[in-house]
């Protein structure tokens, strides 16, 4: 399926052209899942990535599901 | 290892070694270990009988990179707790470079007498009469003594509402190029500092006095690898400089934790136009500056200079959390408008975050529509005039709900929450009902906790002993004058291993992993000792009612975690 995912941080600039009102358009299978998603991107672990959908974080297992809105972050503290 | 007594009441000062119970404290276990021996708790905290403790981490002063945290502690006038707030800058460092622990503001001066304590770059302190300043705001109070003084000079200066001792009053501290934009904003602090008759600390930087390092050589090698773990973690070293603290905008609202309209909801409507992301776009299309160094010895640079559409200075650093309180909080969607009420605050000396809330509780009882910029603009303006309704709002939150008489009020001990709602993330409920210092966001802060799937924000399983490490931890790092993204980058196993090292060095010690830990849990009993004194119990560890009961969209949760398990929060 194709979705549209946001990316936030310093993200998008791993995405040369990367605007941030379309976000980036990917391809992914059927019940791929939010680890897949991030390999698909090229997003390493290092650089925190997590992937939130309906204003859940999602476990590396969990799917992504059709149609939904989703934002790619870089994992921060705060204090 | 100096202290620095300072008595408003005579105008003598008296310049001590350190005491033997307070030897190897700095920052915050210093502030708090000492009120705690030193302030009768139940004194009045606008009273000659309480003290301004001005304290830098026992790192400050020392080669390692970002140690220019200052600590000032006192009881506070908005809480009626202890009280720590501490802020970045360059004071931290001028202090540790002169070798003062700390400096410690005792009685109180005549009404409306007015002084500076200057020290000088050989550690000589003396009161300097400032009736001239009387009034003055803190933009102009550092630009006429950076020009007495010259430009290598740290500041930490009050305001209006600090003379006004209002509850939510701050002490400034200058920064980098001279602006006093770094704030000890929390807690009432500088209500005490204007009710000793102080206006300003002014303090010589490039003191060559600092206290000698045990092992000079092994703390060489060990700060070489904290700076080394600081630009290699991906949030000190990547994503802070570019966006600063603001790159949480975007994360806590997706996860629906943005307190906004006086926390009636969890994400702002518009707040693409105030994230991180857009705030850095903007800044860069208009010339300013995303990746500036506030502080003393920083290597992070996490702060920024917003600038107009003609490219002016505005205000620096636009935070997060003055975000939130000023955006989120009254639905304002406009960088612009923030960064003009940031920049009055600081000029006005008062608390970003309890100035924010505030406006949204009255504009929550009616007062003004949530989203009106002008609005919040004219009542901010009101502070620094000290017109009656500004007196109202510049004690914070609840002053401005009991006005109103309206009781959706956001605050524990009277300080108002922070930018993470407890419904959406029930550990920072938690950290606010029970920190000794009201409701906080640098207590112990969960949501690192949270973005890296340690533990789920909306189940209450692991919340009170998550909050619990966390405020042991954040005391402990408190105490060594490290800022927070320096801290956040030693959690890794040679983060730590280099960051002991460098603690065992400066002291000659062998402290091994577990008396970090040991460190926090001594200050947070010193403080809820204080608190327990002054008339405190486990009823006051309590959120507001509406959090129990109003469930917060999108998630519509409450809070659920029990009076028992927040009880549970400091069982040790």
């Amino acid at each position: 399926m194709k979705m549209r995912v946001k990316l936030y941080g310093t993200l998008s600039q791993r995405f040369p052209g990367y605007q941030h009102t379309q976000g980036i358009e990917v391809e992914i299978p059927d019940g791929a899942t939010a680890k897949g998603l991030l390999v698909l991107l090229g997003i390493s672990e290092c650089q925190g990535a997590v992937v939130v959908m309906e204003g859940r974080i999602l476990k590396a297992d969990d799917k992504i599901r059709c149609g939904v809105q989703v934002h790619v972050f870089q994992a921060l503290y705060g204090g | 290892m100096k202290l620095i007594r300072v008595n408003m009441n005579e105008k003598t000062i008296n310049i001590e070694d350190v005491p033997q119970d307070y030897m190897g404290l700095g920052g915050r276990g210093l502030t708090s270990i000492m009120i705690n021996a030193e302030v009768p708790p139940k004194c009045d905290p606008l009273g000659p009988e309480n003290k301004l403790i001005v304290a830098p981490g026992f790192l400050s002063g020392t080669p390692l990179v970002n140690t220019s945290r200052i600590s000032i502690g006192a009881k506070s006038p908005l809480t009626g707790t202890i009280k720590e707030s501490n802020a970045g800058g360059t004071v931290a460092a001028a202090l540790g470079g002169l070798g003062i622990t700390a400096v410690v503001i005792e009685g109180q001066a005549p009404e409306g007498e007015l002084s500076f304590l200057r020290i000088d770059k050989q550690g000589n302190a003396s009161l300097v009469p400032a009736q001239g300043y009387k009034g003055m705001r803190t933009y102009q109070v550092v630009e006429k003594l950076l020009e007495a003084y010259g430009k290598k000079t740290s500041v930490l200066c009050i305001g209006p509402a600090g003379e006004y001792k209002l509850t939510a009053a701050s002490i400034q501290s200058s920064d980098i190029d001279g602006r006093p934009c770094r704030a000890a904003g929390r807690g009432g602090l500088g209500a005490v500092m204007g009710a000793k008759g102080l206006k300003a600390v002014v303090v010589d930087q490039g003191g060559k006095s600092a206290d000698a390092i045990a092992d000079p050589e092994t703390f060489k090698e060990a700060a070489k690898a904290v700076a080394k773990a600081i630009r290699e973690d991906h949030m000190s070293g990547k994503v802070m400089p570019e966006l600063g603290t603001a790159g949480l905008v975007a994360p806590v609202n997706s996860m629906g934790a943005f307190p906004s309209y006086n926390a009636r909801k969890g994400v702002l409507e518009g707040w693409e136009k105030i994230s991180g992301e857009a705030m850095a776009k903007l800044i860069q299309e208009r010339g300013g500056n995303t990746s500036h160094m506030g502080c003393a010895q920083c290597i992070v640079h996490c702060s920024n200079e917003f600038v107009d559409k003609q490219g002016k200075y505005v205000t620096g650093s636009l935070e997060y959390e003055t975000i939130w309180s000023m955006g989120g909080m009254t639905g304002i969607d406009d960088l612009d408008t923030i960064a003009r009420l940031d920049n009055l605050c600081d000029d006005i000396g008062v608390d970003t975050m309890s100035t924010g809330v505030a406006v949204a509780v009255a504009m929550d009882a009616g007062y003004k529509e949530f989203g009106d910029r002008e609005a919040a603009i004219e009542m901010v303006e009101e502070i620094g005039k000290g017109t009656e309704f500004g007196k109202i709002l510049g004690n914070g939150p609840a002053a401005v709900g009991k006005h109103f008489s309206h009781t959706r009020v956001p605050v524990v001990k009277g300080q108002s929450i922070a930018a993470y709602d407890p419904r959406a993330m029930l550990g920072h409920g938690v950290t606010f009902a029970t920190s000794p210092m009201g409701a906080d966001h640098t207590a112990g802060n969960v949501v690192g906790a949270y973005l890296t799937q340690q533990l789920d924000p909306l189940k209450k399983e692991g919340q009170v002993e998550t909050s619990r490490n966390l405020q042991i931890a954040t005391a402990a790092a408190d105490c060594t004058g490290l800022c927070f993204m320096a801290v956040v980058a030693l959690t890794t196993p040679e983060g730590g291993e280099a960051f002991l090292k460098v603690i065992n060095a400066k002291f000659g010690t062998q402290l091994g992993p577990d008396d970090i830990p040991g460190m926090g849990i001594r200050v947070l009993k010193a403080e809820r000792e204080f608190n327990r004194r002054a008339g405190f119990t486990n009823q006051d560890d309590r959120l507001p009612r509406f959090y129990y009961e109003e469930p917060l969209p999108p998630h519509n949760t409450v809070f659920v975690i029990s009076d028992e398990e927040i009880d549970s929060t400091f069982d040790f």
